[in-house]
């Protein structure tokens, strides 16, 4: 029990690093439902930023090109499925599946290019952490909370601003109005279409960074896999999370702590098999939709194809 | 008075359907112009010509005596056309003050500024006598008050010319009153209003000029003093319109189903069932007359079984019913027309045949060993029968039900449910949006039914259709049973005051 | 001929043509797919030509590879029916990997601590492979029954769940030594192979299972309610259909499925579990039954050419060293494709095309063949768009 203790700062700082991925793509994941985009490939857009940042990073020495590399290539992805499910009005879980299989194969694809097939792994480029003045020295907290990489201080900073987007800004409610009701808000003069396809450049953009944020400052090296399934986890936040910028950060925080707890407790205990540990973020995932989620309560037209004329 | 808009040779094509067949309207300032016709005549498709959400194969839209193309509902807007849609456009989720003002750049700054759009969408309200709380949530209100949110949004858009798509048929007659006086209000400040509606009643009350439109053609112009509501009627259909008139039962047998002091969800206001007590009898049909939403919906699930009363029994010839699920319904005899044909009654991607035996797959007929193998000869055999004798209108008994029209997607339901003899029909909303000729056909299915000994519980939100086939008339309110009433020589007045809750 | 029947005939020609696009629609997909897949080849410098004839001569080229290839297949044939038959009761069982998983988990561990030996020894262990496949979808299906839950999430939560509790497995519980693997089950509990063949009986069975689910969802009672649920839940019932349990049975079935898959997998191949085991083999089982449009025999078919290609892209890789995800690119496009070239067929506005075209054809039957050929063309063009 003692190494636990002692461990809390430790698990503190963890907690709000593993946090970051979880939170950018669930706010992605927000921004796609709110218009009523259902995008199940979380997971495929994020391997597919994680790859493009890690590869632009090593051969620039620049993580910040890799930053953007990483929200280009989730652009790109996502453009996809923006075409087939708006355009063609494909089923939008079918096709988030379709991406899911796409943009590992891609990913990995890309990486044995550039590699060849070398058990190695290449050693990219990390993004320093940049500490907050006097707030990083507060005690225990003061370190865990301010001295994080540039990426998580943007990603906390999305909360307040989504939810501000989505209830101060006449643009807010527009774009929520789409995935209400489309037809209404066509009738409203809303641009529904552009509408969703901002909402998949945003998705797009905020997953690849997800994404990007494993290879640029969670590790430094991309392997097959190295998503683990944490889009499908944000997309559980976002349900957990009610669909309110606040809840998802919650969701997010509450995952990213099991996440951090994993690593900690497989690090100070030993004797349990180390699977136990790792599976506590998926369990602690699914036993919180079982005791908090009811009732379905997202926007009311989301996941459903909107045919125009 | 001046032309405020006119459309002229507006044709649209879907397909090789014809939706619109060179049809011109004109409307001036200041007028209540009246879209007359059936369903599938084209209203819609005109008007959704005119705000801008189809663009018309050919033809020319003038408006203030300028040509202009219509893009897009935006155009439309900024024109001054809008259009309260049948089906309200508004998003349940927001409070009317939002639904309002979405979408809309009155207000130039990013950034909401709530208490000022309050104010001004107030004094529009105020100016046109336009009830509405603001800051209430959609969801939360009733269907007028909705309605009024609809009108408001489409005044705060600067509307001169407002489409109204059957307004009246979700209303009281008292809020039709309401309405009608707003839609004097409006054509005071010369703005135009086109009416949709096929209540003649109504038409020939508020209209200053009717189009009627029949088969995606304009049939004519006709100025309403210089008409009657049999002379609209016959132009409507086509041919000279004789209504069937139908022998009312006033001896029916013993009960088949009777609500002892059936409650469901009692709380509610809209959409529960309080206290009911009620029999239905062998050989009668029973017409229960109200508002929508008076819980009419909740007494269809009561007596099929879809839902479990709060309180109270449901008996039937062997007994309480103590297992409410709609297959021990249906194993007792309950048939049912579902109020929704295509999210209730059908599945719309299975073929016609297999709909045809939805209920009955494991029918000896249709299937060896209970459902362990189908006889699709037979099946087939049975569809081609059933086609023919309820004339379904259909290419093959295998294409997908979905791609039948409203008319004979109601037959197929019809023939699956009176092809077992029910004890029981719940028929509710038969003939919701279909045409004259397939409403004559559910009319004469239902009282050959009953005539044949079945008991009928007729749902409807048309009163017209529950005083033509109902043996005694049952009048909801609120979920309460304000009163019954014979069939035959029907107190026609104190039912519509019962109706509104007197 | 009168105005009705005239309407009639177009109506139908309409509803041919929509048959034969929507059965085309995987064949251009997977057209287009290849030349896409070629073209990145192409632009690594290598003969797309030649990686393609590596790709076929590997894995068709003789009856041993056709064998293997076959084999490859085999589980895919599993995980596909599995994710067809949840998927016609409209659930969408994504869990297909970790029921796969627990289900070889399962039949190892009767394999190597139950003594039984030969016939008996191998259907118990199938069994056990099924009873604990079908558990570990109750899971989800209970949560969704429940709770209301979203199955694909905790489907999907619960194939990482299962991954790590088989390492647990064979890193704790039957390790095989210092090597982080099981034992190999006992010889007399491999699946019968033909002689000279790598093929094992496992892949009768799996076509006789195809068969069988195919029966059951066509001409059976049960399959026709299983498939009104997913089409339409609420007219189910309203139409007396037990909706919940309908549900919950087909969740169950697809899960029983998936971990006979990996029992199968198991005893006819593997032998024993290892790092990487039924790895992606529950998306690939979604991405085939998609593609066949959740036709079991056409899950078959799809599966057996997934397995061609698996096949294959060693020969390619080996041979123009070009990484085997091309493979895995090429398969993902053809679900794209092929998912939207039939919801293009499904929009209104391509209904309302092929009714012209069909009107068109009435008034000059002549020119019917050539109509069709361009709008074969245009459906290939939307694809390619995407």
């Amino acid at each position: 029990m003692d190494t636990i203790l002692s461990a809390l700062p430790d698990i503190l700082s963890a907690t709000m690093r593993m946090t970051v991925p979880l939170l950018l793509v669930a706010i992605a994941e927000l921004f796609s439902e709110r218009a009523g985009m259902v995008n199940i490939g979380l997971d495929g857009l994020m391997s597919g930023g994680a790859l493009a940042g890690f590869l632009a990073g090593y051969f620039s020495g620049n993580p910040w090109v890799g930053v953007l590399a990483g929200m280009v290539a989730g652009v790109l992805i996502n453009l996809i499925y923006a075409y087939c499910t708006i355009k063609l009005c494909v089923d939008q879980v079918v096709l988030g599946m379709a991406i899911n299989i796409l943009a590992p194969a891609l990913a990995s694809f890309f990486y044995k290019v550039a590699f060849g097939d070398s058990s190695a792994l290449a050693q990219g480029v990390q993004m320093a952490t940049v500490s907050i003045p006097l707030l990083s020295d507060i005690p225990v907290i003061g370190p865990a909370l301010f001295q994080q990489t540039p990426l998580a201080y943007i990603a906390y900073l999305l909360v307040p601003l989504s939810a501000m987007f989505f209830t101060q800004y006449r643009a807010g409610l527009n774009y929520c109005a789409v995935g209400e009701n489309p037809q209404a808000a066509d009738t409203l003069g809303i641009n529904v279409i552009g509408t969703k396809v901002l909402a998949c450049v945003i998705c797009g953009a905020l997953s690849g960074l997800g994404g990007a944020f494993l290879t640029l400052c969670y590790t430094s090296t991309y392997a097959d896999g190295i998503v683990a399934g944490r889009g499908f986890i944000a997309l559980s936040a976002v349900i957990f999370g009610r669909w309110q910028s606040l809840g998802v950060l919650v969701a997010c925080m509450l995952f990213g702590f099991c996440d951090a707890l994993q690593i900690v407790l497989q690090v100070n205990i030993q004797g349990t098999p180390y699977q136990f540990f790792q599976m506590i973020p998926y369990m602690v995932t699914l036993i919180a939709l079982v005791l908090f989620v009811s009732k379905h309560m997202g926007p009311a037209a989301n996941g459903q194809p909107y045919y125009h004329e | 008075m001046a032309e405020l808009m006119r459309m002229e040779h507006i044709s649209k094509r879907f397909g090789t359907k014809l939706a619109n067949d060179d049809v011109s309207l004109g409307v001036n300032e200041g007028e209540v112009h009246t879209l007359l016709g059936e369903n599938g005549a084209g209203k819609s498709t005109l008007m959704n010509v005119l705000t801008g959400l189809y663009q018309p194969t050919s033809g020319k839209i003038f408006f203030r005596g300028k040509e202009t193309k219509i893009n897009g509902p935006r155009d439309a807007a900024s024109m001054g056309i809008g259009m309260v849609h049948q089906h309200f456009m508004l998003i349940n989720a927001m409070t009317a003050l939002e639904n309002i003002t979405l979408g809309t750049k009155n207000n130039p700054s990013p950034r909401l500024n709530r208490s000022e759009d309050k104010r001004k969408v107030q004094e529009l309200a105020d100016r046109y006598g336009l009830e509405v709380d603001l800051d209430a949530r959609v969801a939360d209100m009733s269907i007028g008050m909705q309605q009024r949110v609809e009108i408001l949004k489409v005044l705060y858009r600067g509307a001169d010319l407002l489409v109204l798509d059957e307004p009246t048929a979700v209303l009281t007659d008292v809020e039709a009153e309401g309405l009608f006086s707003i839609m004097q209000s409006l054509t005071a400040e010369k703005k135009a209003v086109i009416f949709i509606s096929h209540k003649m009643r109504e038409v020939m009350r508020v209209s200053d000029r009717i189009t009627v439109l029949r088969d995606g053609k304009s049939v004519t112009t006709l100025s309403c003093a210089e008409t009657t509501s049999q002379e609209l009627a016959d132009l409507m259909i086509g041919h000279r319109f004789r209504e069937s008139i139908y022998e009312k039962v006033t001896n029916p047998g013993e009960a088949v189903m009777s609500l002892n002091h059936v409650s469901l969800y009692p709380e509610r206001k809209h959409g529960g069932l309080k206290d009911v007590s009620l029999s239905i009898h062998r050989g009668e049909i029973v017409g229960v007359a109200g508002i929508d939403g008076n819980g009419q919906s909740q007494l269809a699930q009561v007596v099929t079984g879809f839902a479990q009363p709060t309180s109270g029994t449901v008996d039937t010839p062997s007994g309480k019913v103590a297992i409410y699920s709609p297959k021990s319904f249906i194993d007792a005899g309950v048939a049912d027309i579902p109020e929704d044909r295509n999210s209730m009654g059908l599945v719309g991607d299975m073929s016609i045949a297999e709909n045809l035996i939805l209920k009955n797959t494991d029918d000896e007929r249709f299937s060896y060993g209970h459902g362990a193998w189908f006889k699709s000869r037979h099946i087939h055999e049975f569809a081609e029968q059933m086609r023919e004798k309820n004339d379904i209108r259909c290419a093959s008994v295998d294409q997908p039900v979905r791609s039948l029209s409203g008319g004979n997607q109601q037959k197929v339901i019809l023939a699956r449910e009176l092809e077992s003899h029910p004890s029981l029909l719940v028929a509710a909303y038969p003939t919701r949006g279909l045409d004259i000729g397939a409403t004559e056909f559910v009319h004469d299915a239902m009282i050959r039914e009953r005539d044949a000994g079945c008991a009928i519980l007729l749902i409807s939100a048309d009163f017209d259709e529950v005083l033509k086939l109902s043996d005694r008339i049952v009048v909801l309110f609120e979920g309460q049973v304000m009163g019954t009433y014979p069939g035959k020589g029907a107190p026609v007045k104190e039912i519509s005051l019962a109706m509104a809750g007197k | 001929m009168s105005a009705i029947t005239d309407k009639k005939q177009r109506e139908s020609l309409a509803m041919r043509y929509e048959r034969i696009f929507s059965f085309l629609a995987p064949l251009v997909a997977i057209l287009i797919s290849f030349v896409i897949g070629g073209i990145v080849i192409a632009c690594l410098g290598k003969n797309p030509v030649q990686g393609y004839a590596l790709l076929f001569s590997g894995s068709l080229g003789n009856p041993q590879k056709i064998a293997s290839s076959l084999v490859s297949a085999c589980p895919l044939i599993f995980t596909s029916l599995a994710a067809a038959f949840a998927y016609k009761c409209g659930v969408f069982n994504l869990g297909g990997e970790g029921q796969f998983i627990m289900g070889a988990v399962a039949s190892v561990t009767v394999a190597l601590t139950s003594g039984v030996e030969g016939v008996p020894g191998i259907l118990l262990c199938i069994l056990a492979g099924i009873i604990v496949g079908a558990v570990w979808a109750a899971i989800s299906a209970v949560m969704k029954i429940v709770r209301g839950l979203n199955e694909m999430i905790t489907s999907i939560m619960l194939n990482y769940v299962a991954t790590l509790f088989m390492s647990y497995v064979y890193t704790s519980v039957l390790r095989d030594g210092a090597n982080p693997q099981t034992p190999s089950v006992p010889d007399s509990l491999m699946l019968y192979k033909f002689p000279g063949f790598r093929i094992h009986a496992g892949v009768i069975v799996a076509v006789i299972l195809t068969i069988l689910v195919a029966y059951v969802l066509d001409k059976t009672s049960f399959g026709f309610k299983v498939r009104a649920v997913g089409l339409n839940p609420l007219a189910s019932r309203v139409n007396g259909f037990p909706v919940k349990a309908l549900i919950f049975v087909s969740f169950i079935i697809s899960g029983a499925i998936a971990g006979m898959g990996g029992s199968i997998e198991l005893l006819g191949k593997q032998y024993r579990l290892m790092s990487g085991f039924g790895s992606g083999f529950g998306f690939d089982g979604v991405a085939v039954a998609l593609i066949a449009q959740l036709s079991p025999i056409g899950s078959l078919f799809v599966a057996i050419f997934f397995g061609i290609l698996t096949t294959g892209a060693s020969s390619m890789q080996v041979g123009i060293a070009v990484p085997t995800a091309i493979v895995e690119i090429i398969r993902a496009l053809i679900i794209i494709f092929s998912v939207s070239g039939m919801a293009w067929l499904r929009l209104p506005k391509t209904k309302q095309f092929l009714a012209v075209l069909a009107a068109r054809r009435d008034a000059k039957p002549a020119r019917a063949e050539g109509a069709m050929a361009s709008v074969a063309g245009t459906t290939g063009k939307e694809g390619a768009r995407a």
